[in-house]
């Protein structure tokens, strides 16, 4: 159980903004930064949404459906 | 007692805990700024309402007022140090007790505003809150350098190794042929056992987990890593199955290791994929 659990920093910075930018719950506060705005988040990372569809596009099928519901 | 600015300023809210909320240290969160846990530069309180407990801090309207907040949002070191602060602040909360964690930036017009919130949500959050007791987030990123696999896969493909016979005892104008259709059986075998071993991995742990959901792949640029993101998932693992977790994780990440894989498990995190009320999924 060595390196495989360890949130080492590096990891960390990519995992959190993965997670604090895009999930948790979202309920429209009183200042609101719509839906809309997750993608202005993702143009100050550089991560255009189309550069992730033309990956997967260049690999052929995506390996799962894009977004699996929970059992 | 409330002051002037509690009740008018801005209220930023990390997470909903259904029992009173504890510092790092374990002492109960105060309802008031309390100096010794810093966020944003203010003290980070508890707000109680409907059975409920939300964990704030006050943020000035310089840094999070609408226009100014969608002004920094577009500066990537500003976003790194909140978003690390966000984080922070759920994490020594989690430390005692299990959150639903709200996403980054959920900000309200005073303690009126956030109360208003918890009457709308008080029962969905209650639900998740229940749901989510004695559960952890886990989340696995698998990397794939595609050079190291393209170079293990000949030795192990009996048609490739085949083919690259036939291109030794080949002339040239032939071999040239053979060779384009050798990358491409390559390729593809390529192609083929990282959607198994991602999909073999992902059901593994899935076994091992309460729920699971995949999520869109983070490009190089995100990443900033060499190797490529073949897949992105989270799980939910009751807290007995932790370590049958983590082992398996373990052993999936030696048994790809030689072959350019890299799995990156890490957690417990708090459960920003499993806690979204059905109504508000993104």
């Amino acid at each position: 159980m060595d390196d495989v659990v360890t949130k080492s920093k590096d990891v960390t910075l990519l995992e959190v903004l993965d997670r604090v930018l895009n999930k948790g719950v979202i309920i429209s506060g009183d200042v609101v930064i719509s839906i809309a705005d997750v993608d202005l988040i993702y143009l100050g990372l550089k991560v255009l949404l189309s550069s992730v569809e033309t990956m997967e596009r260049l690999r052929g099928a995506p390996m799962y459906s894009p977004y699996q519901e929970p059992t | 007692m409330k002051t002037e600015a509690t009740e008018r300023g801005l209220v930023y809210l990390y997470c909903v805990t259904g029992e009173a909320p504890k510092r790092k240290d374990g002492v109960r969160l105060s309802d008031k700024p309390d100096r010794q846990t810093r966020a944003f530069g203010q003290g980070v309180y508890c707000v109680s309402h409907q059975d409920l407990y939300a964990v704030v801090s006050n943020v000035e309207e310089s840094e999070f007022g609408e226009e100014n907040f969608r002004k920094n949002l577009a500066d990537l070191e500003w976003i790194k140090t909140r978003a690390a602060t966000h984080e922070n602040v759920i994490e020594d909360v989690m430390k005692h007790t299990h959150v639903i964690p709200f996403k980054f930036g959920t900000i309200f017009n005073g303690e009126s505003g956030l109360k208003a919130m918890l009457d709308g949500h008080a029962d969905s959050l209650k639900v998740n809150l229940k749901r989510l007791k004695g559960k952890e987030e886990w989340g696995l990123k698998i990397y794939c350098n595609m050079e190291k696999l393209i170079d293990v896969i000949p030795r192990e493909e009996a048609e490739i190794t085949k083919i690259e016979k036939e291109i030794n005892l080949s002339s040239p104008g032939k071999a040239f042929f053979l060779k384009k259709k050798r990358d491409e059986m390559v390729r593809n075998a390529a192609d083929k056992r990282i959607n198994q071993y991602g999909q073999e991995s992902f059901e593994l742990l899935r076994g091992l987990s309460v729920e699971s959901r995949i999520n869109r792949l983070l490009p190089k640029e995100v990443t900033e890593r060499e190797d490529t993101m073949v897949l992105n998932a989270a799980f939910l693992v009751a807290g007995d199955k932790v370590a049958e977790f983590v082992q398996a994780a373990d052993d999936l990440k030696a048994k790809y290791r030689g072959r350019g894989f890299d799995f990156n498990c890490t957690g417990p995190w708090p459960p920003y994929n499993f806690c979204a009320p059905a109504e508000e999924k993104s």
